[in-house]
């Protein structure tokens, strides 16, 4: 059984992550209805879907920050709601639309994030200087988190999920509200990584993104997997922006609409 | 939205009726607090009106009184009370306006309808209506006329005071350079209530009731009590005075809304308008920069770690320094209070012969187990902050479930963290409690029952803290919150300090049978009882805390 195989046993071979059945419903309201996905270690995974379709709370699942109504999640075998801390640990995650502890400076923020996972803190300090020095944010000196800039934010948020050296990234929207320097950066970083052995899986609205990006992509809508798999088997040769409006079901304008405007 | 042609303060007043009644469409757990506090405010307010409504059947001096001292009473309250304890309701922040194209006085006249439209006010304005009968009984229906527009005029001194105070303060708290006046200002205004109060109760059994009564006009003609004296001034044929009154008091509400207008065009303009703060070099390692100097010696885990966070974020975050100061100012106004209506011990008398006795008390004998009461009460109440510990967080504290941390850890490190800054205060209110008695072995004493109403506190809102934790509206308003969780606050305050009692009854108990010997064993036996209780109440909290950490963050995320 696929569950017995990844729960139990810890192989190399185990996907970063593997979602099965997810299910959430909010009072009335289906969430996410029964996710399954595979993320294979060493891909580079987009995450796409409309506003809504429940790539957040899917996501929230996955990395612990939402208990699941049904279904198992898996970070390299290891169950995320059974042996949270085994699969947390190797784990970083940058979530969307939550505040960090952002009355802490940059430097604190890392800091705090390290020690708070146990590492040394020689350790910490080194890959915090680093990671400063790479993601440009040593000049913002003494500046608390909650005064620094959208894209700021997103990089301090970055850093703190790769202190730790993860083998899995779970990142939601990384790109949203960034410049186009900071998103040229933190793409290299992510790049490097991948190629480096780790695995990032992160949600997005923009195709093109996700298409240079990506070695794999899932699209997400009503909170089911509608397609998934390679860019190249899930694009089948056209481009994914005409696949995911196929497959989502949008809406075209006939011209008549806001003549008022 | 059509805010911004005439007839717009309807929809102020529709959409803050729309959220009030949407909140009982929430939790049960919410709906229930919420009815909760629907219900306390109308016991206050059949209480109030019960007071106002008193001089009917009696002399019209004691109107006089009751309308002076009480309208006083109302406006201070209304300024204080949000200020110190309760928040105010910031369903409709400013800060969500910011773009429509409303002009400033559109923009307060809308919030000050949403801001009477509220449970408090709606309260005050049914409570101060008791005054129409008094009025009517000894002036007429003229009278009561008058005091029926005196009612009104009130209720909107009293909601503009509130929201223009918290205002200023709120302004005052988000600058950075202006904080700690702030801070200084609350301090010195909570202070104030206790030699105001102490002054009028000491005047008494002295004083005359026609000297009182005359205390009573005087305040009659200031903003405090004006409203509400109009149905005398009609029954005592002096309507030229009606017309000054209300001259007063619109005089006064119009410059409390102009000071409000300039406050709310900050809180409008938010954090884009603060010019960005200059930016100072970082020095030393990372994990350096994260313990604050006296913190240095704690070990550098992720309990050192959380504990360096929370003292840092005592400090840095508006809404923590708010309660931190509240904490503060009660935490030397109760001690002074009690001592000074409390007489001196019988057993210690002897041994003050030629000190000056405070004679202000007029309840008679006070039994020092009020003095050591309220110091468990000292503690006790500086430790309901907890209650609602992680509710200061909000959604920051999803790290804590993307990161492995264990919930008896991050327990403690908070315990000690919020330790670190409150047990100092509270060594300065047992002093403070010895220097106004003049015997320093009290001081030992108070420590000890301060101690322990402190740690017994923590221990009980541990789990509450867990169990019950509320949203706080996001915004830069320290003092905001949701339509009815001030009512939350109070009753798990009122809770935690309950059960507190109880778990601090031995020590108390020890303090009152064994005067002798409890100074000398305060001290030791506080810190000893206090260490195992919170100990005792973290470790029992902890696997709740990992087992409930989704639901948590849930919770007090805030909603909108």
């Amino acid at each position: 059984m696929r569950r017995r195989r990844y729960g139990l046993s810890v192989t190399d071979t185990a996907p970063a992550l593997l979602l099965e059945g997810l299910y959430k419903r909010f009072d009335t309201k289906v969430a996410v209805d029964g996710v399954h996905l595979e993320v294979p270690a060493g891909s580079f995974y987009g995450l796409v879907g409309p506003n809504g379709a429940g790539k957040t709370t899917s996501l929230s699942m996955a990395v612990g920050l939402l208990r699941p109504d049904a279904g198992r999640a898996f970070v390299l075998g290891h169950d995320v709601w059974a042996d949270p801390v085994a699969a947390k640990q190797r784990l970083g995650v940058l979530p969307d639309g939550v505040r960090m502890f952002d009355r802490l400076s940059g430097p604190e923020l890392l800091a705090y994030t390290g020690l708070l996972r146990g590492m040394d803190p020689a350790t910490v300090n080194q890959r915090a200087d680093e990671l400063l020095d790479v993601l440009a944010l040593r000049d913002a000196g003494r500046t608390l988190v909650v005064d620094y800039s959208a894209g700021m934010k997103k990089k301090i948020g970055l850093a703190c999920a790769l202190l730790h050296a993860p083998r899995l990234l779970v990142l939601d929207e990384p790109f949203e509200a960034v410049d186009p320097v900071s998103a040229s950066l933190i793409r290299d970083i992510l790049t490097r990584y991948v190629a480096g052995g780790g695995t990032v899986i992160f949600s997005s609205h923009v195709m093109e993104v996700v298409e240079r990006l990506c070695t794999h992509v899932a699209i997400l809508a009503d909170g089911q997997i509608k397609r998934a798999g390679t860019l190249a088997e899930v694009g089948a040769g056209r481009p994914l922006e005409e696949v995911f409006v196929e497959v989502v079901g949008g809406r075209t304008a006939t011209g008549d609409e806001l003549s008022w405007l | 939205m059509a805010v911004n042609r005439p007839g717009a303060l309807r929809v102020f007043a529709r959409l803050k009726l729309r959220l009030l009644a949407n909140r009982l469409r929430g939790s049960s757990g919410q709906v229930v607090l919420f009815l909760g506090g629907v219900a306390v405010a109308l016991s206050f307010t059949f209480a109030g009106f019960a007071i106002f409504i008193a001089p009917a059947f009696s002399d019209p001096e004691v109107w006089t009184l009751v309308s002076g001292f009480g309208g006083t009473g109302l406006v201070v309250g209304s300024v204080l009370l949000p200020l110190l304890w309760f928040g105010v309701d910031d369903t409709l922040d400013p800060a969500r306006f910011a773009l429509l194209p409303v002009p400033r006085w559109r923009m307060v006249a809308g919030l000050l309808v949403a801001a009477l439209l509220s449970v408090p006010a709606a309260g005050l304005l049914v409570a101060t209506t008791g005054l129409l009968v008094p009025a009517a009984v000894h002036g007429g229906v003229a009278a009561a006329v008058a005091q029926a527009v005196g009612v009104v005029a009130g209720m909107l001194l009293c909601v503009t005071a509130a929201r223009a105070v918290v205002n200023a303060f709120a302004s005052m708290l988000r600058s950075r350079r202006m904080r700690d006046l702030a801070g200084i200002l609350l301090a010195v205004l909570g202070a104030a209530i206790g030699p105001a109060q102490l002054m009028l109760m000491s005047t008494v059994p002295n004083a005359e009731l026609a000297q009182l009564a005359r205390a009573a006009e005087v305040l009659g003609w200031t903003p405090l009590a004006a409203p509400y004296t109009l149905g005398l001034e009609v029954a005592a044929g002096r309507p030229w005075a009606v017309a000054l009154k209300l001259v007063i008091t619109l005089a006064t509400v119009a410059l409390l809304l102009g000071w409000w207008a300039r406050s709310l065009e900050s809180a409008m303009r938010g954090a884009v308008a603060s010019g960005g703060p200059k930016v100072r070099e970082a020095a030393g390692t990372s994990v350096g920069q994260l313990f604050p100097r006296p913190l240095r010696g704690l070990p550098a885990s992720p309990f050192g770690a959380m504990v360096a966070r929370e003292v840092r974020y005592w400090w840095r975050d508006a809404r923590r320094r708010a309660n931190l100061i509240t904490i503060a100012v009660l935490g030397v106004l109760v001690p002074l209070m009690v001592t000074l209506f409390a007489p001196a011990h019988p057993a210690n008398q002897a041994g003050r012969e030629g000190t000056v006795e405070f004679s202000l008390s007029f309840s008679g004998e006070v039994s020092p187990l009020l003095l050591w009461s309220a110091c468990v009460f000292v503690g006790a109440f500086a430790a309901t902050v907890m209650a609602n510990q992680f509710g200061f967080d909000a959604t920051s504290y999803a790290a804590h479930l993307v990161i492995p941390v264990r919930g008896e850890t991050e327990l403690r490190a908070r315990a000690v963290g919020y330790a670190v800054l409150v047990v100092p205060v509270l060594l300065v209110a047992g002093a403070v409690l010895a220097g106004l008695r003049g015997q320093p072995q009290d001081m030992l004493a108070a420590w000890g029952l301060l101690l322990v109403g402190f740690s017994a506190g923590m221990a009980v809102n541990m789990p509450l803290s867990v169990l019950a934790p509320y949203a706080l509206p996001e915004g830069s308003n320290p003092f905001a919150t949701a339509s009815g969780s001030g009512m939350a606050k109070s009753f798990l305050a009122f809770l935690s300090l309950l059960v507190t009692f109880v778990v601090a009854g031995p020590a108390l108990l020890t303090a009152h049978l064994l005067p002798q010997v409890w100074p000398w064993l305060a001290v030791p036996a506080g810190v000893g009882y206090g260490v195992a209780v919170v100990a005792l109440s973290c470790y029992i909290t902890g696997d709740l805390l990992e087992h409930r950490r989704p639901r948590l963050l849930a919770a007090i995320t805030p909603k909108g």
